[in-house]
């Protein structure tokens, strides 16, 4: 009785017999398929949600730096996100532009603010200040306004995901922050912070003003590499003529700022830990119901392996039950995720469900029915099939 | 006389060790040929069921050699076992052991499935069973709308699909009616003529005797008696 060898015979045997009986055993104890389809969908929708979940907040952590456009990223030395950070002289912008292999080099700003309410509170935001005279890493998903309008004295731009936060209703209003006057002349949409502090777009002089830093510096400076640039080269020849400063590339500090808010926060932990528990919720469920289903139907399978039913033949009944279950589940949890993902997308919070995620999704799936399948296949592999002699 | 399709010399069955051993069957030598029904009688407890299991390679021999068409089953695995069941033999059990999800003619089609008919001709020939055993107007029906007799009737078809060589019998008239059993007898010893099956049916059932070639007596474990059945004798 050689299970891997069953097993790998299963490919091999063609058994259509065994997906009728797979499906007749399922629809027949219809409360019990119907308790297996509940616990996939509420497996599917626990991992989904908690695995979109972890996509959406690193997407939204990094979204500054992953839109903004630039090849490197000159950051004070010790930084280790986009969200808080140290200031640079200024002049290292005239510096990084010295280096050979540099196309173009840009002030930007990235630094907390408060803003205060009509209402006389307290909101915290992240004022992005952008380089009007060339600019990248400006808005996205600009839906009313423009960048140019920035050029307005105290002229801001942010998402409408915050008007309500924000207690702000539409283009022209006036406002403070950091006790300084400022007018909205901008709409964008979709354009979410890990922080929850909303991202609040302004002229690079201003956003200087605004966060009370000296004129003389900034936070970040933006580089974009002239064409066939070598980016090690130029990685290497900036960091040697500044001091104090780091030199990153896009994908490295993008990365790196994911890690930190997911790790430092604990939300990247927590996310796992639910889609693991969503996962073995899932097993549980499913191998449960599926194991009674087999108590249920010992007999049958004895008589079969009587009649001289090959073990393969007997794990594949077990097996399609499993994956007409996961086929069944899955649909309807994924349907559900997906409810759940549009919802999202008018809130604060976004479910992300890339293509990838959804096929990792169904794999998950398929890998938690085929274990819940485990518990019935072992107790089938020791069947007596004498025991259908009375 | 043709040559046995099954032969048993000098088996002995025993079940479990030491102080807890029982011993089922002794020094069985036996040959069942193609054609021949043959019934095993007995009282409960004589060895008849452990006979059967025996020879359909269900248990193996603890002692004695078994030898399917002049091939000895010593040394085989389950799995080769379970192959030589499917392959040369049907079963007929006591409850039918029909599967209630399955309709008549699915139960046939299952076995039909098991022996690797092309699953086009599944319906076909699981029906064309049924009809020989007069189930034309059942085959779309589920086991709980059939009769006792008409489910051992399905589980005959079943159990004869795909032409095995020999056919074993577990009481299969034991949960039926008197004029119901005699049917299922009669089926049993037409299948025995028609096909050149040989049929090996284990009853208590004194009905079965007239469809019988041939007629052993265990008691023990041992073969006591061997005589000519009704049939054997006309």
């Amino acid at each position: 009785m050689s299970t891997p060898a069953s097993i790998g015979r299963l490919a091999r045997h063609r058994v259509p017999g065994t997906s009728l009986l797979a499906w007749r055993n399922l629809a027949h104890d219809r409360a019990r398929f119907v308790i297996t389809l509940v616990g996939i969908v509420f497996s599917v929708v626990l991992m989904g949600v908690q695995m979109g979940l972890l996509v959406g907040f690193a997407r939204t952590a990094s979204s500054l730096i992953d839109r903004a456009g630039a090849d490197l990223w000159i950051t004070a030395a010790g930084t280790s996100n986009v969200d808080i950070t140290g200031t640079l002289p200024q002049r290292w912008r005239y510096q990084a532009q010295a280096v050979p292999g540099v196309a173009s080099a840009h002030d930007y700003m990235v630094q907390f603010a408060f803003w205060k309410k009509p209402d006389g509170g307290n909101e915290s935001v992240i004022m992005v200040g952008i380089d009007l005279a060339d600019p990248i890493g400006g808005p996205w998903n600009l839906v009313e306004g423009s960048v140019a309008d920035l050029a307005v004295d105290g002229g801001i731009i942010l998402d409408r995901l915050y008007m309500d936060k924000l207690g702000v209703r539409a283009i022209g209003e006036t406002l403070e922050i950091n006790n300084r006057r400022a007018r909205v002349v901008g709409f964008t949409d979709g354009i979410r912070t890990f922080t929850q502090s909303p991202y609040v777009f302004v002229a690079h002089d201003e956003a200087r003003h605004y966060t009370f830093v000296d004129d003389d510096r900034t936070t970040y400076v933006l580089v974009k590499l002239a064409p066939g640039a070598d980016r090690e080269m130029v990685r290497a020849a900036l960091a040697a003529r500044m001091p104090d400063v780091r030199v990153w590339t896009t994908d490295e500090f993008s990365r790196a700022t994911r890690v930190y808010w997911l790790v430092t926060t604990g939300a990247g932990a927590a996310l796992t830990l639910a889609a693991l528990l969503g996962l073995v919720v899932g097993i549980v469920i499913v191998g449960q119901t599926l194991y009674a289903s087999t108590i249920d139907r010992l007999p049958e399978y004895a008589t079969l392996r009587a009649m001289g039913a090959p073990n393969a033949y007997l794990y594949a009944v077990i097996l399609k039950q499993a994956a007409i279950s996961a086929v069944l589940g899955f649909a309807a949890g994924f349907a559900a995720t997906g409810v759940a993902v549009a919802i999202s997308r008018t809130g604060n919070i976004a479910i992300d469900m890339p293509a990838w995620l959804a096929v990792v999704l169904a794999l998950l799936t398929g890998l938690m029915c085929a274990a819940g399948a485990v518990f019935s296949i072992r107790r089938v592999m020791r069947i007596d099939p004498t025991s259908v002699f009375a | 006389m043709s040559a046995p399709v099954l032969a048993l010399r000098g088996v002995d069955l025993t079940y479990g060790e030491g102080a807890t051993a029982f011993t089922a069957l002794r020094g069985i030598t036996l040959d069942v040929r193609a054609g021949e029904f043959t019934l095993l009688l007995g009282p409960s407890g004589s060895g008849k069921t452990s006979l059967l299991q025996v020879m359909g390679c269900l248990l193996r021999a603890s002692a004695g050699e078994v030898r399917l068409f002049d091939q000895s089953l010593a040394g085989l695995d389950a799995e080769a076992l379970t192959a030589r069941r499917l392959r040369h033999f049907g079963f007929v059990f006591q409850h039918y052991n029909l599967f209630p999800t399955l309709r008549a003619w699915e139960n046939v089609a299952i076995a039909l499935d098991l022996k690797r008919v092309p699953a086009a001709d599944l319906r076909g020939q699981a029906i064309d069973l049924l009809g020989r055993l007069g189930l034309s107007d059942r085959v779309d029906h589920w086991p709980a709308q059939l009769s006792g007799g008409q489910k051992q009737r399905v589980a005959i078809a079943r159990a004869i699909a795909g032409a095995p060589e020999v056919i074993l019998a577990d009481e299969p008239t034991a949960a039926l009616d008197g004029r119901t059993g005699i049917g299922v007898a009669a089926a049993l010893r037409e299948l025995a003529l028609e096909r050149g099956c040989a049929v090996v049916v284990v009853s208590h059932d004194p009905r079965m005797l007239p469809y019988a070639d041939r007629v052993l007596t265990l008691e023990d474990g041992a073969i006591t008696d061997d005589r000519p059945g009704g049939a054997g004798a006309n």
